[in-house]
């Protein structure tokens, strides 16, 4: 407990909570940064395991790897895994924009239009699109990252780890007539 | 009777044109077991318009029907089923149905009717205003020539600002059959204005003051409503939004919930922000912009605010301003409507040359909506468009017009892509001027019998996306494999169902889609990815039946189908799913008689195999599964050779196909040899009287050698 007697973990949690409000996903050493900036004592040596393991049991919040490798955490009732992700693959276009081709071709399964990456929350220019779509092209990592385009000239970006060339362009068709098709 | 259930207005208004005779009867005496809408419609037109009746004979009656839901709090009601001997159906009329939204049908309910049935002529033309209980047929040779809006604006200066008036256009007048009735500005009922037309009937304008009581517990009522809306998504019911959300586990680019956070209403006064939690209940109305859905982000600038039905909060007629339009081309400048009508005017041209998004795409919309919804001229889902669209660039307009009048149309507009050229093609169809206006404003069934155009021209152009007897495919086998070929087999015109395309266009992934259809229908293979379809089984069939009776059930209800049904939902806590028995929830608390899923969706079946019985009374046709329930040719082909079942394409496969059909009549508990109704199914859904009547013209199975 602090000087305000309030639960160590609990106040961790609602650390979590309060960064998923902001819409991000929190490591546990930033978690400890705020414990501390609440008057708790995060200096002993397991400090951090400590919070890991808190964090990990508490049943209202969920974590995955982040873009660096280190967990990162957040309360889906606040915060989707999906939204959380791509706030915390920010910082590198080429893997924000890889992993989410990649997610949309698992997932749905279905390619996505290039200038999903312009608007919110993704927020990127055409140069750093472009740019990132150079980077991959040129990265054996990102192999599985391709494009087809519609034969209105719309490109669409899908992984073919999860989706096959011929129905990646059949989808982006049919994505793009969907405007057409009320 | 009626004051003991409630939900229902009570009365069914009856207005002859030929005698002047206005009288009512007991809506629930009458009419409870078909429910309202289409349901009232179909009775009225087996039980009172022969067997053989054109759509403009005096002999044919037009029901202006909604529902128990209509009027009260539900989200997404305020529809109302127009049902008529239908104008554009090929080689010959057949029972069909055009649906509006808007304020008409809460007005009826709220002057104590259900329904309005209209039959006869009138010696000249007229009105019908209805006050309540005051019903008068008014003298309209004043309005006729005009157009919707001031035959509206004319009508509301007299019955007052809060009335809605019902008004046909100069199509309507004319006797085209590609005419609409329109209510509230921008919502048309289409294919039917011609039959007002043949009737002389100018407009219904209602003005009620009344309301529709609730039988049930309010507490629940209002419980259950806050429900409803909790598990809303965007329009056609889309519960992802377009864009990833804090607040979602999914989004999809193709979701028209495009509304988000930061998108303003740029053309409001003062513009509005949209702001706060997506999720809130009282800003579902941000979520659709049908303008910005249709014509790409520019839109929202011109956007004002969305309009729509009463008691919907999806607002999907998205209001737009663009005073450049105005300026550019002599038109009013703000226009709104959604969809086909929206498109109006930007499917007339094979390409724009910036592109469908562009402000020549929206110059072209807005001039098709002011154009079309003020004279009155239907689209017929798009394929007016395409029509022309084909016979100009076949050459067969060149051919069939005299070549005076094909110098006189601006073709050189047409092709450079300039909505200029609508300023003269759309007033030609309306007021069906020349041999093109004669022929086009027919429907594509003018075609077959004025230019000698074989249907099979059509049916084999995947291009013309027709389907059969005059009309378009509505979410075939391009969104839905078999299941989308089925439901557009049953009917006289497009299908124009959306039960099975709301599910599958919903945006939550493949896996969770398969969830909830093993939920709903039985197993997961209820429903494919698009373009990757499976062989035929019974739950796809099952689904067709499903998405076919809610269908009929929101039609008869007055909940919209663009909407409907709700099994599945933006909640993650849910798991995604909706309510599958939220129209029988309503339904009993609306009326106080208890019913369930499963006998409600009886009552939408027996409202769906009396549409069968009256297609096929009057087609006279004891094989409807051969001469009816008719695939096009190009569903069986793939432009690039790929077979069925392959990824990637939609071409189906004809033993598959015809498969489907035997499961679907197998479910329907038709023939299978003939797609006909059987005698036990007319009696397990209290058909028994039309099933002795078919059974006497020989038209139920086994009745003929």
């Amino acid at each position: 407990m602090n000087s305000a007697g309030e639960d160590w973990e609990e106040a961790a949690a609602e650390a979590v909570r309060e960064a998923s409000r902001q819409g991000r996903a929190v490591s546990a050493a930033e978690v400890l940064e705020a414990l501390a900036a609440r008057g708790f004592d995060v200096t002993s040596p397991d400090a951090g395991e400590k919070a890991e393991a808190a964090l990990r049991a508490h049943a209202g919040l969920a974590c995955f790897a982040g873009a660096d490798g280190a967990a990162r955490y957040h309360d889906p009732a606040l915060l989707s895994a999906t939204y959380a992700g791509i706030m915390d693959r920010k910082a590198s276009p080429t893997l924000l924009m890889a992993e989410e081709i990649r997610a949309n071709s698992r997932e749905y399964p279905r390619p996505v239009p290039v200038e999903l990456f312009e608007a919110e929350p993704f927020g990127l220019t055409p140069e750093q699109i472009g740019d990132a779509l150079r980077a991959m092209a040129e990265n054996p990592a990102f192999e599985d990252i391709a494009f087809t385009a519609t034969s209105t000239g719309a490109v669409y970006l899908f992984s073919s780890r999860s989706l096959e060339p011929g129905y990646a362009k059949f989808l982006a068709e049919h994505a793009q007539n969907l405007a057409m098709n009320p | 009777m009626a004051s003991a259930t409630g939900g229902f207005a009570g009365k069914v208004l009856r207005v002859d044109l030929s005698t002047g005779a206005v009288s009512t009867e007991s809506t629930v005496e009458r009419y409870l077991d078909v429910l309202g809408g289409t349901g009232i419609g179909y009775r009225v037109l087996w039980d009172e318009v022969p067997a053989g009746t054109g759509a403009f004979d005096p002999a044919n009656k037009i029901v202006f029907a909604t529902g128990v839901l209509a009027g009260t709090g539900v989200p997404c009601n305020g529809r109302t089923a127009v049902t008529t001997i239908f104008p554009t159906c090929w080689p010959k009329p057949l029972v069909g149905s055009g649906h509006m939204g808007g304020q008409f049908a809460a007005k009826l309910k709220y002057a104590g009717y259900d329904a309005l049935i209209v039959e006869g002529k009138a010696d000249r033309p007229v009105w019908i205003s209805i006050r309540n209980s005051q019903v008068q047929i008014r003298d309209a040779r004043g309005l006729w020539g005009e157009g919707i809006r001031r035959a509206t604006l004319e009508i509301s200066r007299e019955m007052g600002g809060e009335c809605a008036v019902a008004a046909i256009g100069q199509a309507g007048e004319k006797l085209a059959p590609m005419a609409i009735v329109a209510n509230s500005v921008s919502h048309s009922a289409g294919g039917v204005g011609g039959v007002m037309g043949s009737k002389n009937l100018k407009a219904v304008a209602v003005q009620g003051d009344g309301a529709v009581r609730l039988a049930g517990d309010k507490g629940e009522w209002e419980r259950l409503v806050k429900f409803h809306l909790s598990i809303l998504g965007g329009n056609n019911q889309h519960v992802v939004p377009s864009f990833p959300t804090p607040q979602s586990e999914y989004y999809n680019p193709g979701s028209r919930w495009v509304g988000e956070p930061g998108r303003r209403w740029g053309a409001a006064e003062p513009p509005v922000e949209i702001t706060g939690n997506i999720r809130d209940l009282n800003r579902i109305a941000y979520r659709t912009n049908s303008a910005a859905f249709y014509l790409g982000a520019n839109a929202w600038q011109y956007t004002v605010r969305g309009n729509g039905c009463t008691g919907c909060p999806i607002r999907c007629h998205t209001i737009v301003k663009v005073p450049s339009v105005a300026a550019k081309y002599g038109v009013g400048e703000m226009g709104q409507n959604t969809c086909a009508g929206l498109l109006f005017g930007r499917g007339f041209f094979r390409k724009l040359a910036a592109g469908d998004k562009s402000h020549t795409s929206l110059e072209a919309c807005m001039l098709g909506m002011h154009l079309a919804d003020d004279l009155g001229l239907w689209c017929n889902y798009g394929q007016l468009q395409r029509d022309l669209i084909k016979l100009y660039y076949d050459g067969t307009l060149k051919a069939k017009l005299g070549a005076k009048e094909y110098d006189s149309i601006p073709w050189d507009k047409y092709e450079s892509g300039d909505p200029a050229f609508l300023l003269d093609m759309i007033p030609r169809i309306a007021n069906r001027q020349g041999e093109l206006g004669a022929v086009l404003s027919q429907g594509t069934a003018g075609l077959f019998t004025a230019w000698s155009i074989t249907e099979r021209d059509w049916s084999q152009d995947k291009e013309t996306a027709y389907w059969k007897m005059g009309h378009p495919k509505h979410h075939a086998n391009e969104d839905d494999g078999q299941c989308g070929v089925i439901i557009n087999t049953q009917y006289n015109r497009d299908a124009q169902c959306h039960s099975h395309v709301n599910f599958v266009r919903n945006g939550l992934p493949l896996a969770v889609q398969k969830r909830l259809a093993a939920e709903t229908w039985g197993s997961p293979e209820a429903v494919d990815a698009v373009g990757d379809y499976t062989p035929a089984n019974v739950y796809k069939a099952r689904r067709a039946k499903w998405a076919l009776i809610r269908k009929e059930l929101h039609d008869s209800l007055g909940l919209c189908n663009w909407m409907g049904p709700w099994v599945a939902s933006p909640l993650k806590e849910r798991d995604y799913g909706g309510d599958d028995s939220l129209e029988s929830k309503f339904f009993s608390l609306a009326t106080g008689l208890k019913t369930n899923r499963e006998e409600l969706d009886r009552m939408g079946e027996r409202i769906f195999v009396l549409h069968r019985a009256l297609t096929q009374r009057d087609m006279g046709e004891p094989d409807l599964r051969s001469r009816h329930d008719t695939v096009p040719d190009w569903v069986f082909k793939d432009a690039n050779g790929a077979a069925p079942f392959s990824k990637g394409t939609t071409r189906m496969d004809r033993e598959d196909i015809a498969k489907a059909m035997d499961l679907f009549y197998e479910v329907m508990d038709w023939d299978r040899a003939t797609g006909a109704p059987t005698m036990e199914a007319y009696a397990r859904l209290g058909l028994q009287d039309v099933g002795r009547r078919m059974q006497a013209l020989k038209l139920t199975p086994g009745t003929r050698g």
